[in-house]
């Protein structure tokens, strides 16, 4: 039976999902709500997401919210199966390092790219004032990345979900902002940043962004 | 060799490892930083934590920083070893809503959870700054809308994934405060929430580490 992801093509938690199941060689549907409002419909709360969000994966029976969960299930459940793709290592003081490296996305990177491509590229607002504190706020966080990737390729060495997590909304930054030149004027965050974006997965997942 | 956790027992990420170290029979020593503002000195930052914050753990030459990796590595490693506890079931699609719910903590009890923390037991003793009337109310709000939530998802449930699991442990530390500092109605006014922190708080772990964690909040008005 198909995997399907109830979702928009446009929420990078929906994305982050989507490039996990293509790294993982598992084939999906995509369903999408009938707009965002409906997110917020009783029967959507009861039966799809009590928080009334987006990605919401059903494996068979089964269903499963929250994007990072939904990639560490599908990690968990199907790494190795289809292919060689390795998201998190086996071997459990890696796996643990990824976990953190996780942490960081969620905890300190996330939250002001978030912010300033909620308000820019979704809702279309120009906010000089955001664009200020953000840049303070993310150059510090980038600052620490570039010495986290020095003399590594990716976040823990080899590529892996941690690093998949920061695609889509730096993606939209690069994409739909002008503010690109954040990331590309830290040499290591710079190539880290083409290596990734780069990946054929994402390549799929971006000709499939629709807003 | 024994493991070093780094942190403050009264910061309730830190607390949030110290009972995962107690539930999985792991003997731990617990290293408190110099001050909270060594925590920025170059050396904190380039050795311990890149962001500057606790806990970070040490097991042997292994570091690893963040309350819920570290909870998850600890587990991966020591789960079974030493005593029958489950923090993360074996089965894949249990694990995966262990971690869903770990997920719901994060994204949406925590955040009016910390600002009430931060407002009832640190705003005043460590900043000297009045708590603020205006954002205890709107945390409240908020948080009871997240606990409207709980109480459907705990419906017929012991635990948010029916056995008790890490999905429960990671937010005892931080409710604990929460719930002793005057907003025990948030959680007394859900039947099914009520029973539920009754059940956690009820667990030896808890039991401990909630005493501990008094003494220390007694001795600091000394």
């Amino acid at each position: 039976m198909t995997v399907k992801l109830i979702g928009f093509e446009v929420s990078p938690g929906v994305l982050s999902v989507m490039m996990t199941l293509h790294e993982l060689g598992v084939p999906y549907q995509i369903e999408n709500p009938a707009s965002w409002q409906a997110l917020k419909d009783e029967d959507y709360i009861t039966n799809k997401h009590p928080f009334g969000k987006v990605p919401v994966l059903c494996d068979g029976d089964y269903k499963i919210t929250e994007t990072r969960a939904i990639c560490r299930y599908l990690v968990s459940k199907y790494q190795g199966k289809n292919n060689k793709t390795i998201l998190i290592p086996n071997d459990v003081h890696k796996a643990g390092l990824v976990d953190q490296y996780i942490s960081y996305e969620c905890s300190y990177y996330t939250p002001p790219v978030a912010k300033l491509v909620v308000e820019e590229v979704f809702h279309k607002t120009s906010n000089p004032e955001l664009v200020e504190t953000s840049q303070k706020e993310i150059d510090k966080v980038l600052d620490v990345y570039e010495k986290l990737l020095n003399g590594k390729e990716y976040l823990n060495g080899e590529f892996s979900l941690a690093d998949l997590l920061h695609i889509p909304f730096t993606h939209f930054i690069f994409s739909a902002t002008k503010h690109a030149d954040w990331w590309n004027k830290k040499p290591n965050v710079k190539q880290w940043w083409d290596r990734i974006s780069n990946r054929d997965c994402w390549k799929k997942c971006v000709e499939k962004i629709k807003f | 060799m024994t493991i070093r956790l780094i942190g403050y027992s009264a910061l309730y990420p830190t607390l949030r490892v110290i009972i995962c170290l107690k539930e999985l029979g792991l003997p731990y020593e617990l290293e408190p930083p110099a001050s909270y503002q060594s925590l920025k000195d170059e050396d904190y930052i380039a050795n311990k934590h890149p962001f500057g914050k606790i806990p970070v753990l040490f097991d042997g030459d292994f570091r690893i920083t963040e309350s819920r990796a570290i909870c998850r590595y600890l587990t991966s490693k020591y789960q079974g070893k030493h005593n029958d506890t489950i923090l993360i079931p074996n089965d894949v699609h249990k694990a995966g809503l262990v971690d869903q719910f770990i997920s719901y903590e994060l994204s949406y009890y925590d955040p009016p959870l910390s600002k009430l923390v931060y407002q009832e037991k640190f705003a005043k003793k460590f900043f000297n700054k009045d708590p603020d009337p205006e954002v205890i109310k709107q945390a409240r709000e908020e948080l009871a809308k997240v606990l409207d939530v709980y109480e459907k998802l705990l419906e017929g449930k012991e635990y948010l994934n029916g056995e008790y699991s890490l999905a429960d442990l990671v937010l005892c530390p931080g409710t604990n405060y929460v719930y002793g500092a005057g907003h025990s109605d948030l959680w007394d006014s859900r039947p099914n929430v009520k029973n539920w922190w009754n059940r956690l708080c009820n667990r030896d772990t808890n039991k401990k580490s909630f005493e501990e964690i008094k003494s220390f909040w007694e001795n600091l008005g000394k």
